[in-house]
């Protein structure tokens, strides 16, 4: 293992599968000298040359577009959307042409993309720092991942860049300033492994992402008081990896959903949706944003989505419900 | 004087920092104005020059380590010879410097 910065372990990823792969190539902004918003691509323009990492303009329509264009061509282009929310404009063809391709077709073409977007909030206010996932995890034939180590970055963007299908990776602006273990052994992870972070036998905590990071925190603080969750990273939303999180939902009964965006509609409420058909008795509740934008002063943006202790008291919450309703019984 | 030559914590985000070469060796003079060490944020990369003169006496970390903000890199003393404290961490006096970001 090395410790790497989190940018450094997905341009280790895409270096080592640019050398094994020719036809993968780098399409986005800033990405060619300027070595990308978060130096993820510093490096590569130099090594793999203008034809493989190609600035583009601010257009991410148009980006993404020329992503499935190339991807149903033959080529497996990955496409750099600095932040999440810009997704939204290159919808159209990700939704309506990457993902259904394979299906329109009959199985005879594909669109072997992927779209890497930085969710979160840090400071961005309203329409920079939304966290979107559920939109995609709701297209059928888009995969989701959503690394939340620099381990993890790694080996997901490796299985990414040689999927089958269109692919969104969904980094956080909070993780980049955070080193991490990498193997020094090229180990991908395949798509729908869920992690389990921390063991525990009260409850389960479900989440993602920098949610995942947060999620560990309140695990410490509620480890103190004696009750001991589990703790679940994702990392990748669809497919879903029900059986680790069922595994560990029949072991502690409890399961609390915890998303850095709306719950409505949100990763929690599918999560919990589909647990309780696999484990019938289990008493869930989520977290999530509140109902409004995130906005752009730190102390609304604070107030606006979970922190470690909010996590903490849904725990409690969920917990002492449980405890209360088995008592009226 | 012992004096603490501090990772600053005034580095925007930075949680973690990997410290990348040494300009000093254990024993060295330091001239005020003379480079001292050059570490990498997942952003930038930041140059730390001493302002005042000292012996740079003990370093922590070496090239490659990690480091977090507010760490004590390394002691010097005002006169060479000075006895260091046994304990690491001993409160010592912040060295003055100034950082420069690329």
């Amino acid at each position: 293992m090395s410790r790497l910065f989190f940018r450094e372990a997905l341009g280790r990823a895409m270096a080592e599968e640019m050398d094994r792969d020719p036809r993968v190539i780098l399409l986005g902004q800033d990405i060619a000298a300027h070595g990308g918003s978060y130096a993820e691509t510093r490096g590569l323009f130099e090594r793999f040359g203008p034809s493989r990492v190609r600035n583009t303009p601010v257009a991410e329509a148009a980006t993404v577009g020329l992503a499935a264009g190339a991807a149903a061509a033959g080529l497996r282009p990955l496409a750099f959307i600095t932040y999440l929310d810009f997704v939204m404009l290159g919808l159209d063809a990700l939704v309506n042409y990457a993902a259904k391709l394979r299906f329109k077709s009959a199985g005879q073409l594909t669109a072997p993309m992927v779209v890497k977007a930085t969710a979160g909030a840090k400071g961005q206010g309203p329409t920079h720092a939304q966290s979107l996932e559920p939109w995609l995890m709701n297209v059928p034939g888009l995969t989701v991942l959503a690394p939340s180590t620099a381990g993890d970055a790694y080996g997901l963007l490796k299985t990414a860049l040689r999927a089958p299908g269109p692919v969104v990776f969904v980094d956080h602006k909070k993780l980049f300033p955070r080193g991490g273990e990498v193997p020094d052994k090229e180990e991908l992870i395949p798509v729908g492994s869920a992690a389990v972070r921390r063991e525990g036998r009260h409850l389960t905590l479900v989440s993602h992402s920098y949610m995942s990071v947060l999620a560990l925190e309140a695990a410490e603080m509620l480890a103190a008081e004696g009750i001991e969750a589990e703790v679940i990273d994702l990392r990748s939303l669809w497919p879903i990896d029900w059986e680790t999180l069922a595994a560990s939902a029949r072991r502690t009964g409890h399961a609390l959903f915890v998303e850095e965006g709306q719950v409505v509609c949100g990763v929690g409420a599918e999560l919990a949706f589909g647990l309780r058909e696999r484990v019938p008795n289990l008493r869930v509740d989520r977290l999530g944003a509140r109902r409004a934008p995130v906005a752009p002063s730190p102390v609304l943006e604070a107030f606006t989505i979970p922190d470690a202790q909010g996590i903490a008291r849904s725990a409690r919450r969920l917990l002492a419900k449980a405890t209360q309703e088995e008592g009226d019984r | 004087m012992i004096r603490g030559l501090v990772i600053p914590k005034e580095l925007g985000e930075a949680i973690e920092v990997r410290l990348l070469q040494w300009y000093k060796a254990e024993g060295d003079h330091v001239a005020a104005d003379e480079a001292l060490l050059e570490f990498e944020t997942d952003k930038a990369i930041v140059l730390v020059t001493a302002k005042q003169a000292g012996a740079l006496r003990r370093c922590f970390f070496a090239a490659g380590d990690w480091m977090k903000p507010g760490d004590v890199a390394a002691w010097l003393s005002d006169e060479p010879d000075e006895p260091l404290p046994a304990e690491r961490s001993a409160p010592a006096e912040a060295l003055l410097v100034t950082f420069d970001t690329t």
